[in-house]
């Protein structure tokens, strides 16, 4: 049964700044890249009755977070939530905003988020749980170092796979001015990349990226009344698990996301192999390694092989993360792999474009890694043009 | 940053016995008393049957190094001068994993799969941190 049914579309897709940009609130980043947005799709402001926000990261609790963005673009939503599905937020989102819709709540749904790793006037708040922090395990960092481990024992994928994934993210973000690296790497430079949570290299991590995100989703009836091509949402998934440690015990699934790939392959009606371009959630190298098995691209003990072969490459089977990921375009949470899928749906890409990009794939994952059991949540968007 | 001081583990309901036996120097979780599993994070139920009831039984304390990593950046200013040091999940026999420490030996004779036993250490009057050392398999 698939989760949307093709009803609705991305029709407008935008950024603020991003980089290393203290001073900017997280609000006036989420303002910047809304107006963007809504430029882009060239939709009436007063036509957005729905806004989802996805709740910032290191400012701590925030009330009301969606209903002041809303506030400061002059909307007055009847529908709205700010939602904590961490970097699933954006994909999840996108899926909240087409059952809303769909449900007649609402006709068109501004999604967006921002963050500012420095904010002001705020005290920083440590994360983590009991059984955690105490150890020294501290941060969504060492998790990811785990699962790098494991997937090392028990994929047998190497550094060297790892690298070339970082090389290949930085080469596409040589194509994207925006891109917040984009100095030329080599995977000799990825080797010499210092450990950060061993086996985690520098070069396996995104940056701290301050900046914002957002997106419009309509109906596919009131998409053909604006500036440009919709970007069909065929389908969507999400799944949410506890990683490493489960509570139910050992026999838990031995990979996540699976549910999330199967109910957006199976709402969409296509199969891995038609997808054209993918942008994996990549705060983290391990990343796409798990969801290029989780999704069904590889057998586990092909992923390694399949990453050699220069499959993720422009001129690859399945050409992905074309803006250079959250590794190397920067870490929009997930709202930066959206701008760049709808790009190239409609041909926007530039020197980026993939020839025929008719299907994309987006991911996101998110959640508290940090916690006690470490919680991860998982979402997929099929885009089509 | 000098004088932060490591941050401790201020325990709820649900988690205060699990410290209270560490500081006692038994390694005790929740057993359902309904079907028997063996759960951590404490919780208030099973999250296999539901269950409310359970009883703090004394485990072997014997377990297996599921992943390790070595933290080289630290990520928060208490464990700057640890640097580098180790963080693992052990797998005990009783079925559950944690998070933990390996004591006892050096980084780098770490793997998958080492055989490990429990260690109490003792941090002040109120808490000892539950750790594993190498062990003859």
């Amino acid at each position: 049964m698939g989760s949307v049914s093709g009803t609705c579309a991305i029709v407008g897709v935008g950024t603020s700044r991003f980089g290393k940009l203290q001073g900017v609130s997280a609000m006036g980043f989420t303002i910047e890249a809304s107006k963007r947005a809504i430029e882009d799709a060239g939709i009436e402001r007063d036509a957005l009755d729905g806004v989802l926000v996805m709740m910032p990261a290191v400012m701590g609790e925030q009330h009301g977070w969606a209903a002041r963005v809303a506030a400061y673009l002059g909307i007055e939503p009847t529908f709205s939530a700010t939602m904590d599905m961490g970097g699933a937020t954006a994909c999840g989102s996108v899926q909240t905003a087409v059952a809303a819709i769909e449900a007649g709540y609402c006709n068109a749904v501004l999604c967006c988020f921002a963050t500012q790793n420095w904010p002001q006037g705020v005290a920083m708040q440590l994360f983590g749980s009991e059984f955690q922090v105490p150890y020294g395990d501290v941060g969504a960092i060492t998790l990811m170092g785990h699962i790098k481990r494991r997937q090392q024992h028990e994929y047998g994928v190497r550094d060297e796979h790892y690298g070339r994934i970082a090389v290949t993210w930085r080469e596409h973000a040589q194509r994207n001015p925006d891109a917040q690296m984009r100095k030329a790497m080599t995977l000799d430079d990825y080797f010499r990349s210092r450990w950060v949570a061993e086996p985690l290299r520098l070069f396996d991590c995104c940056p701290n990226t301050d900046g914002g995100g957002a997106c419009i989703v309509t109906s596919l009836e009131r998409s053909r009344d604006l500036a440009k091509r919709p970007a069909r949402i065929l389908g969507a998934g999400q799944s949410h698990s506890s990683e490493m440690i489960h509570p139910t015990g050992r026999d838990a699934p031995a990979i996540g996301g699976r549910v999330a790939a199967d109910k957006a392959f199976g709402g969409a009606g296509v199969r891995p192999g038609d997808i054209d371009v993918a942008q994996f959630y990549d705060a983290f190298t391990p990343r796409v390694i798990h969801d290029l098995i989780a999704y069904g691209f590889c057998a586990p003990a092909d992923v390694g092989d399949f990453i050699a072969a220069g499959n993720l490459d422009f001129g690859g089977a399945l050409p992905s993360n074309t803006a250079g990921g959250l590794i190397s375009e920067g870490h929009l949470s997930g709202f930066g792999h959206i701008r760049e899928a709808v790009r190239q749906l409609r041909g926007e890409a530039a020197e980026r474009q993939i020839p025929k990009a008719e299907l994309c794939l987006v991911t996101g994952y998110g959640g508290a890694p940090h916690e006690a059991p470490p919680t991860v949540s998982y979402s997929a968007l099929i885009l089509a043009r | 940053m000098f004088g932060v001081e490591k941050p401790l583990p201020r325990p709820s309901e649900d988690s205060a016995p699990f410290w209270e036996n560490a500081l006692r120097g038994e390694l005790r979780m929740q057993r359902c008393s309904d079907c028997g599993h063996v759960r951590f994070p404490p919780a208030l139920l099973c999250a296999r049957c539901l269950s409310e009831r359970s009883e703090w039984v004394r485990l072997s304390g014997r377990g297996m190094v599921y992943s390790w990593i070595v933290v080289h950046q630290s990520q928060h200013p208490a464990f700057n001068a640890d640097v580098p040091y180790n963080v693992a999940i052990v797998e005990l026999e009783e079925g559950p994993r944690l998070h933990t420490n390996i004591v006892g030996c050096t980084n780098d004779q770490i793997h998958i799969g080492m055989p490990v036993e429990v260690v109490f250490e003792k941090v002040n009057d109120d808490t000892a941190l539950v750790k594993f050392r190498p062990r003859r398999a």
